[in-house]
């Protein structure tokens, strides 16, 4: 396959006697929804923070573009490419929307420290430019209006938002959403489903997809793992899914025959 | 010399450590409780340049900030990639082996009785020019994604490395600013006071500085410096209640503390901008 871009082979975490993710294996390609769906505990945020390099995995391997990534450090998998968003909701403190967005321009910055000490006229004029562009992505996820008031501040469902922002600001080939579902109401995951399939089709970006709601991962993806115990259990479209029985068993309990 | 202008030098010089420690602990959260080391280095090694060795002023104060940026390096490549609780511990541990060095190491340091006989070579312009100076570098370093990075560092360290924020290089980057800005200070002190001795360098006078950025606002680079004049300041003003003034100077401060919890000054900046803007409007209507 030409265009895979993430590939992890046999990734296991062990926390001491607890394995929370055993033997992963899966893909995810160009311009591709996928998602991992799973009851708490799980291990389906596991997956997502060894991919994204929060912490390493105890065996196995994680491959972007075929470069071996498995030790990198979260900011280098965030220049390659990779980002993500967090299931409980990590903000800075007393940073406006725009500044927060800002933040994922940091590392693109030409100047160096020095140079920022003698006030550098690039230093103000890669400030304007980041600000145009953070705004661009605020824009894209409808928080424009809110764009000057404190992150933290705001709602719960765009306090989500402005984590998808930041994240987009990255200017990432591949995002990683773990559980944007998560405490919002009927009506705000209705929204959300809306904005990542628009994102999904104007930046041309690969997603990797966590949640236990099944109406979320149903409705976007094209091609699901299922994740029960640290092990996956199957994986297939969603049809394939709603229908095997292991799924149901997982989900649901096991039917009781002989009553 | 006037009094005041002697008091004023110290006050600058002191000021410009106080820079360092609002860099390191104000903006980016990380207590080095040995932060007054470096500045006994700078003043020893800039003194024994010039005393002992012979060489200019402008040299030996190059130097120290050079071996201190050096020494922060190393210290930092021990310290800022674990907790930061951590990092309290091992940068107190630096400073206290740093005043046994000056202690023990008699031949050259003078130990416990002092280096003296050092020339009064701080003049009142180079204190207060390298103040101004020292401000405008800080204020740059604030115009720039280094403070946002700081403040995103500071409040969620993982969300800020998963943006994209080399975390461990920020935090060597503003260590080692922040040594070489105190090294600088312990120079101009050293050519000021003309004596040194270890017992100047302890945890207290770091600690000092700690509360001077908490007291005058650690979110705001106009209020340290307020902070730091008028606690600086406080010593000789309070001299007349004689032995009360140290309970005092604490009163003093816990009560801004208890009042104003984000310190003197809040996030609030001076700012020339609305002085531009009125004189602006003004030519206007002149015109």
């Amino acid at each position: 396959m030409g265009n895979e871009l993430l590939r992890v082979e046999n990734l296991t975490k062990r926390f001491g006697g607890l394995c929370a993710v055993d033997c992963f294996c899966g893909t995810l390609e160009a311009n591709q929804i996928k998602g991992i769906i799973g009851p708490n505990g799980a291990g389906k945020t596991t997956i997502l923070n060894m991919i994204s390099g929060v912490y390493p995995p105890t065996t196995g391997q994680i491959f972007y573009k075929d470069q071996d990534i498995t030790k990198f450090q979260p900011h280098k998998i965030n220049h390659l490419g990779i980002a993500r968003t967090f299931q409980n909701i990590r903000l800075f403190q007393n940073m406006t929307v725009l500044e927060t967005v800002k933040t994922a321009y940091s590392w693109r910055a030409p100047y160096s420290a020095i140079e920022t000490l003698f006030s550098s006229p690039r230093v103000q004029k890669f400030e304007r430019e980041i600000e145009e562009k953070s705004m661009h992505f605020i824009d894209m996820v409808n928080l424009k209006d809110c764009a000057k008031s404190n992150a933290q501040s705001l709602p719960y469902g765009l306090q989500r938002r402005v984590e998808i922002a930041r994240a987009l600001a990255s200017e990432p080939t591949v995002l990683l959403l773990d559980e944007p579902g998560a405490g919002l109401n009927q009506t705000e995951v209705r929204d959300l489903v809306e904005l990542i399939r628009r994102l999904f089709i104007d930046l041309s970006l690969s997603i990797l997809l966590i949640d236990h709601r099944m109406d979320v991962i149903m409705q976007l993806c094209e091609w699901i793992y299922v994740q029960d115990f640290g092990e996956c259990i199957s994986q297939g479209t969603p049809e394939q899914i709603q229908n095997d029985p292991i799924v149901i068993k997982a989900y649901l309990g096991e039917e009781i025959n002989n009553a | 010399m006037d009094f005041y202008i002697v008091v004023g030098i110290g006050i600058a010089a002191n000021s410009i450590a106080v820079l360092g420690t609002f860099m390191l602990t104000g903006m980016n959260g990380l207590f080095s409780l040995g932060q007054a080391a470096f500045m006994g280095l700078g003043a020893y090694i800039s003194a024994i340049l010039v005393v002992n060795v012979g060489l200019p002023f402008a040299v030996a104060i190059l130097i120290s900030m050079l071996i201190c940026s050096a020494l922060a390096f190393l210290v930092g490549l021990a310290s800022l990639r674990i907790r930061q609780d951590f990092f309290a511990l091992v940068t107190f541990g630096f400073g206290q082996a740093v005043i046994a060095f000056f202690q023990e190491y008699v031949s050259v340091t003078g130990g416990a009785l002092g280096f003296s006989n050092i020339p009064n070579l701080t003049t009142p312009t180079l204190a207060f020019v390298s103040l101004a100076v020292g401000i405008f570098l800080v204020w740059g370093f604030r115009r720039s994604h280094f403070l946002r990075d700081s403040l995103a560092i500071r409040s969620n360290e993982l969300a800020a490395k998963v943006a994209g924020i080399n975390v461990f290089k920020h935090k060597m980057i503003v260590f080692i600013i922040a040594a070489a800005l105190t090294a600088y200070a312990g120079s101009l002190m050293a050519f000021h006071t003309r004596y040194v001795e270890p017992k100047m360098y302890g945890w207290i006078t770091t600690v000092t500085w700690i509360i001077i950025v908490f007291f005058g606002g650690r979110d705001s680079l106009t209020g340290t410096m307020v902070g730091s004049i008028l606690l600086l300041m406080a010593p000789e003003l309070l001299r007349f209640t004689t032995a009360y003034r140290i309970i005092l100077y604490c009163a003093i401060i816990l009560i801004i503390i208890n009042v104003r919890p984000k310190g003197l000054f809040g996030t609030w900046e001076l700012s020339i901008k609305p002085l531009l803007r009125l004189f602006k409007r003004k030519k206007q209507e002149v015109s």
